[in-house]
Order: structure tokens, then C-alpha cells, then sequence
């Protein structure tokens, strides 16, 4: 029954009824994998459908996101290395010299809403701070995001650094002025023109 | 009521002047720069790190200082704007990177488009001054990419023009180009435009470029807008406080370095869409915003800015015409000052394209028309020609009507005004091939304007100099 509770939480964007859902289940003795996954991640999954289809706004989605995290937060002295919690880590940043991150700041709230563990860098990144951030946090994928056109140059330089790096993570790149013409030029593995494509992208590369 | 959007209550605007001296005082401006930051710090303004506060009586100053109207020269001088209250001017589209094809294929945009529109400023019967960064050419590269602008704006088009401000060298570049025509002069012989970072920041290139521009006595437009519910709150009230706040921030800054420095004041705000969190600008809100920036401009008494024809369409559609439409018909009864993107514009000021711009010089001309004052003279009035006719009627005959058949109505040049039989026999009968011709007819008639060949030599010389270093 208080599964349910928990799934219909997130839903509801609410967060202390999640949080409360979950230490009720951990107090009743109810396995950590269920709450995980059936209560918290499943909610997620649902919320993803919804926003897909149109029925949820971004900030609801967003919100919901929030719920979902709240309950985890109960849950994640719980959790043992086996349990996991993220679909993998993505590094995210605007290029250096430019200053506009409100897509930037999109992608990343979708890719954390998605289950993905982000590490935003935030705006006018240079190439060795994206490059130092997939080291340390053995990043799966490095996105950048541009809006000015005097800064994509900025995105080829940091792809060829992370290749350089010799490190495993796939280079991902959008933004207004971007397109996938200018991806494949760059040599990016990957181009989204909006945010939920740059989650699917994220998605598809985690199984390759 | 309905007519509340373009009569605000005086409480509100002392509200959202006072909540932006608030703002200002509490929260401050962040300017990315150690030049500008020295020169804030020099006139006693508190600074930590790089944000600056702002006392009250820094932002009265600033307002007294800024002139209620100024002109902005061009190459000659029949064709010099004067931006002042009761005046509109227009610009087409600033910097899309991108052109939609009639058949809605998006492609860069290139050099050979900056020159043909250019080519279509100069041959405009609406548009008064080129906003130079018509597109953004993306295979030329992106440091130099002002010169190689600037020099087929200066060359190829003699109305007046906007300089670049994508960095401190660029509007550098600009002056000298400007130099070599006018000489050293501190008359306003270009216009500039200054666009912030919501919330309540600059960008380093757009504090550099206020600098130059200011030191030089040259015209800024000093715009911000929020992205309602992103990079400010969902409601107006709250985005236009921060909006306000930065704009006169960069407008201090302007005064401080040289007061008297002619501004344009801007201000937008757009909706977010809440469905994708992407960025749209052709909205009702939008429009508001129109209304908001001219109450807002003439409450300061200075020249205001708004956004001009913009559509979130990518093809010549019932949406392009209606959200175009909506954007032009507020600037003009609200009474703004200057329009940039009035002709051309495409999905969010995205892409341009010329089908659109031939469209978009129909509605400028019918706006202008709308603005123009009906005429109230003797000759108007026509009583004589009117009690001679009595009930007969026949104005059509009159030399009174020919004299003025074709200058008193606005004609256009793209729509259609026929019986239903002829529509049908059209050919083209589609508007975005109908443009097409007009485009091409356009683009035809063009003539290099006159230039001083010396001039020329010079500009060209600076350009390769410049590239070439």
C-alpha cells in the first residue's frame, strides 16, 4: 500500500510525502530493492512518459524530480554498492567565453530527472576544467553547450582535448547556433537540438 | 480596460523603479570586467568581487544625464535617422546564423548573404538603417567576421548602421571603419546594441563594448529581458524589475565614462515554453513587453526599443503574419522609437530569410502608415471641393483625389488586392514565390551607392590589414 504512497508522491510533486513514504516502507521492514525501484525509480520512469507525451509541463517534471530525489535521500544510508542509483555520469558546461547556460541548465535538470548523475560545471568553461571533471568523476559522457557562434570553436578544442585524455567518455554538443553538420565536422559522437533528445542520446549511449 | 496595456498606472511604474533601486542597492550588477569595475570604483560605487551596487542618487544622475533624442548619421546625409519621441525607425533581422530556403531547408548563412541583404536594406522603401549583422556569416572566421560585415555594410548600403560590440576589438574596428569616412568625430555616426545576461549580469564583451562606444560619444541601445519562468520569475512584475535594474546599471556605466552618451532603452521579456523549457519571443507577452519597454522609455524620457516582426513559424504562414503582425501593431501604437529584426525573421530570431523580409517590408510599410498622423489642414478638409460636389459624388474625377492617389494610401507591394477570377488565374499565386519574384526584381535594381574612391581604397586596406594580422 505505502508503495504505492511513495509512487503517487513523486507524482504529486510532493516532496515530504515521498520522504515520509519511504521511512514508513524502511521502518515496516520492506526490502530496499522494492522502495528503490518500485516506488522511486518507477515514479521516475512514469514522470518520463508523461513529459513525453505532454501531460507534464518541465517544471512539474522538474519538480517531480524533486520529490523523487527527497525520497532517495531517506533511502540512500540504505543503499548498498549493488543498488544503483545512477544510469551513469554525465560532465556538462558551456564553453569558454560564453556565458549563456539556460539550455545548458536544462539538459542538465532533464539528465538528472532521468537518473543520470551530473556534474554541471556551469558557464565559460575552458577545455582543461572539462577535461580534469570526466577524469575525476570517470565520466561516461562530456556535453557542451554554446549559444554564440564566436565560442564553437571552443567545442572542437575541447573535444580534441577529451580525446586526447585518452579517457572513455563520449563528447555530446547542442545549442542554438550548433548543428549536426557541425558536429560531425568536430568530431562530437553525438548532437541533440533540444533537451530530451540530449537525455535520449545520453540513454542510447549508456547501452553501447 | 482593455486598452490598460498601453496606459500604465503611474503607481506601477514608480513600483517597478522603485523595487529596481532595490534591486540595484541590495542585490547589484555583475560586470565581469577589472577596466569597468576600476572605473565604478573610482566614482565611489560599492563593489564585491564584480558586483556593483548602485545608490539612488547614482541612477537619478544617470537618467538626467541621458538626451531625450539624438541623430545617428549616415554615409549620406538624405538618409541620417533622429531617434526621438514620436519617431520610428526600423532595422531588419541581427544576427541569425542561419537562412530558411522557401522549401523550409535551414543552412548557414554565409557571406554572399550578408551582401545580398545589404543589397535589399539599401532598396528598402521602409527600413531606415541597416542593422549591419543582418546574418551572421558562420564560414568566414568568427574573430574577423565584423570586418569582412562591416565592410559590405559600409561599401554596399549609405543608410545608417549598427557597429559590432561582440568584443572590445570588434567595436574597435568599428570606430576606425567609421573613422576613415567621417574622420574623428564625436557625433553619433553609428548605433550599437548592448544586450545583458538575465538575470542581473553582463557579458565581458557587452561591458568592453559599452566602454568603447561611450568613450567614443557613440549610441547604445542597452536592452535586457528575462525569460519568464527561467532566468527570471514567471510573472512580468518580478522579470521586469530585474530587466530594468540591469539596463539602467549598463546605462550608469555609459554615463559614468562620458555623460551625455546617447542611449536607447531596452527592454523584452519572453515567455519560456513551459513544455520544452525552450525559449520562444513571439508571444503576446512578448507584445506586452512592447507596451512595457515604450512606458517604461518615455517614464525615464528616454527612446525606447523593441523586439520587431518576429514569428516562432519557419515559413510564410498565417502564424508569421499574425505573431509579425502582433509584435509591429503594438511598437507602433505604443509609440517605440526603434525596431531592430523588422523584416526578415524566422523561428525565435533563429534564421532569416528573404521570402520573409519581402513580406515583412509590406507590414513596415503598412505600420508606418498607420503611425503617420492623419492630416488636418485646409486642403484635407477639402470643404470647397465637398459643398460643390453636394450628392453627386464623383471624387474619382477630382484633381484633388489624383493629386494624391498615390501617396495617400499605403500600397503594397507583395499583398494581393483583386477580384476573386484574377486570384484565381494568378501565377505565381503563392505569397513565398510571389516574394521570390520581388526578390529577385530587388536584388536587380540594386545600386552600389556612391563612395569616395580614396574612401574605399582605405576601408578596404584596413579590412585586409586587420585580417591579415
Amino acid at each position: 500500500m505505502a508503495l504505492k504512497d511513495i509512487y503517487e508522491a513523486v507524482l504529486a510533486f510532493n516532496k515530504d510525502a515521498a520522504a515520509d513514504g519511504v521511512r514508513y516502507e524502511l521502518e515496516a521492514g520492506n526490502e530496499i530493492d522494492k522502495i528503490l525501484n518500485e516506488g522511486l525509480i518507477g515514479a521516475m520512469d512514469e514522470v518520463g512518459k508523461r513529459y513525453s507525451s505532454g501531460e507534464f509541463f518541465v517544471p512539474e517534471m522538474l519538480q517531480a524530480a524533486q520529490a523523487m530525489k527527497a525520497g532517495l535521500e531517506v533511502l540512500k544510508p540504505h543503499l548498498s554498492s549493488e543498488h544503483t542509483t545512477s544510469k551513469g555520469v554525465i560532465v556538462i558546461g558551456t564553453v569558454k567565453g560564453d556565458l549563456h547556460d539556460i539550455g545548458k541548465n536544462l539538459v542538465a535538470m532533464m539528465m538528472e530527472g532521468a537518473g543520470f548523475k551530473v556534474v554541471d560545471l556551469g558557464a565559460d568553461i575552458d577545455t582543461e576544467k572539462f577535461v580534469k571533471a570526466a577524469v575525476e568523476h570517470s565520466a561516461s559522457v562530456v556535453a557542451l553547450s554554446a549559444l554564440l557562434t564566436t565560442t564553437m570553436p571552443a567545442m572542437e578544442a575541447t573535444i580534441v582535448a577529451v580525446k586526447e585524455a585518452g579517457i572513455a567518455a563520449k563528447t555530446i554538443i547542442g545549442g542554438a547556433p550548433v548543428t549536426r553538420a557541425y558536429a560531425d565536422k568536430i568530431g562530437a559522437d553525438g548532437y541533440s537540438d533540444d533537451a530530451p533528445g540530449a537525455v535520449e542520446l545520453a540513454r542510447k549511449m549508456m547501452t553501447t | 480596460m482593455n486598452k490598460a496595456i498601453l496606459n500604465f498606472k503611474q503607481k506601477n511604474l514608480d513600483t517597478i523603479h522603485k523595487y529596481s533601486l532595490q534591486l540595484l542597492h541590495d542585490t547589484g550588477i555583475k560586470f565581469p570586467s577589472e577596466k569597468a569595475l576600476e572605473i565604478f570604483k573610482k566614482h565611489g560605487f560599492h563593489i564585491d568581487g564584480e558586483i556593483v551596487f548602485f545608490e539612488e542618487k547614482d541612477i537619478q544622475k544617470t537618467i538626467e544625464a541621458v538626451p531625450s533624442a539624438f541623430s545617428v548619421k549616415a554615409r549620406n546625409p538624405e538618409k541620417s535617422i533622429r531617434i526621438e519621441e514620436d519617431n520610428y525607425v526600423m532595422a531588419p533581422g541581427y544576427g541569425p546564423p542561419f537562412i530558411i530556403e522557401p522549401s523550409g531547408e535551414k543552412r548557414d548563412a554565409t557571406m554572399a548573404d550578408v551582401n545580398k541583404f545589404c543589397k535589399l536594406v539599401q532598396t528598402s522603401k521602409y527600413l531606415d538603417f541597416n542593422s549591419s549583422i543582418v546574418v551572421q556569416p558562420t564560414e568566414v572566421p568568427q574573430e574577423t567576421a565584423h570586418l569582412d560585415i562591416l565592410l559590405a555594410t559600409l561599401l554596399m548600403t549609405d543608410k545608417p548602421i549598427m557597429g559590432s560590440s561582440v568584443s572590445e576589438m570588434a567595436a574597435r574596428d568599428s570606430l576606425k571603419l567609421a573613422e576613415v569616412i567621417w574622420g574623428n568625430t564625436d557625433e553619433p555616426i553609428m548605433i550599437s546594441l548592448v544586450d545583458s545576461l538575465s538575470p542581473l549580469q553582463y557579458a565581458a564583451e557587452m561591458v568592453d563594448s559599452i566602454m568603447v562606444y561611450a568613450e567614443a560619444g557613440q549610441p547604445l541601445i542597452v536592452h535586457s529581458s528575462c525569460s519568464l519562468g527561467s532566468t527570471g520569475p514567471i510573472t512580468i512584475a518580478g522579470s521586469l524589475v530585474i530587466s530594468n535594474a540591469t539596463t539602467l546599471a549598463g546605462i550608469c556605466l555609459a554615463q559614468l565614462i562620458n555623460p551625455g552618451t546617447p542611449i536607447v532603452y531596452g527592454l523584452g521579456g519572453s515567455p519560456t515554453d513551459m513544455k520544452t523549457g525552450g525559449y520562444i519571443n513571439a508571444s503576446p507577452e512578448d507584445a506586452k513587453h512592447v507596451a512595457i519597454v515604450t512606458a517604461m522609455g518615455r517614464y525615464y524620457n528616454m527612446p525606447c526599443r523593441s523586439q520587431g516582426a518576429l514569428t516562432e513559424s519557419f515559413s510564410l504562414d498565417y502564424q508569421a503574419g499574425m505573431e509579425s503582425a502582433i509584435l509591429m501593431t503594438t511598437a507602433a501604437l505604443s509609440g517605440v522609437n526603434v525596431s531592430l529584426h523588422a523584416c526578415g525573421t524566422y523561428g525565435s530570431m533563429l534564421a532569416m530569410s528573404y521570402e520573409k523580409f519581402i513580406a515583412d517590408e509590406d507590414l513596415c510599410g503598412a505600420i508606418k502608415k498607420l503611425i503617420q498622423p492623419v492630416e488636418f489642414t485646409e486642403d484635407a478638409f477639402s470643404m470647397d471641393m465637398i459643398k460643390e460636389l453636394g450628392t453627386s459624388g464623383n471624387y474619382l474625377m477630382q484633381t484633388h483625389t489624383m493629386k494624391r492617389c498615390r501617396s495617400e494610401f499605403f500600397i503594397p507591394d507583395l499583398n494581393i488586392r483583386t477580384i476573386h477570377s484574377k486570384w484565381l488565374k494568378m501565377e505565381p499565386r503563392d505569397i513565398t514565390l510571389r516574394a521570390a519574384e520581388i526578390l529577385e526584381k530587388r536584388l536587380n535594381e540594386y545600386k552600389k551607392p556612391e563612395i569616395d574612391q580614396d574612401v574605399e581604397k582605405r576601408l578596404v586596406k584596413y579590412v585586409k590589414e586587420r585580417k591579415g594580422a
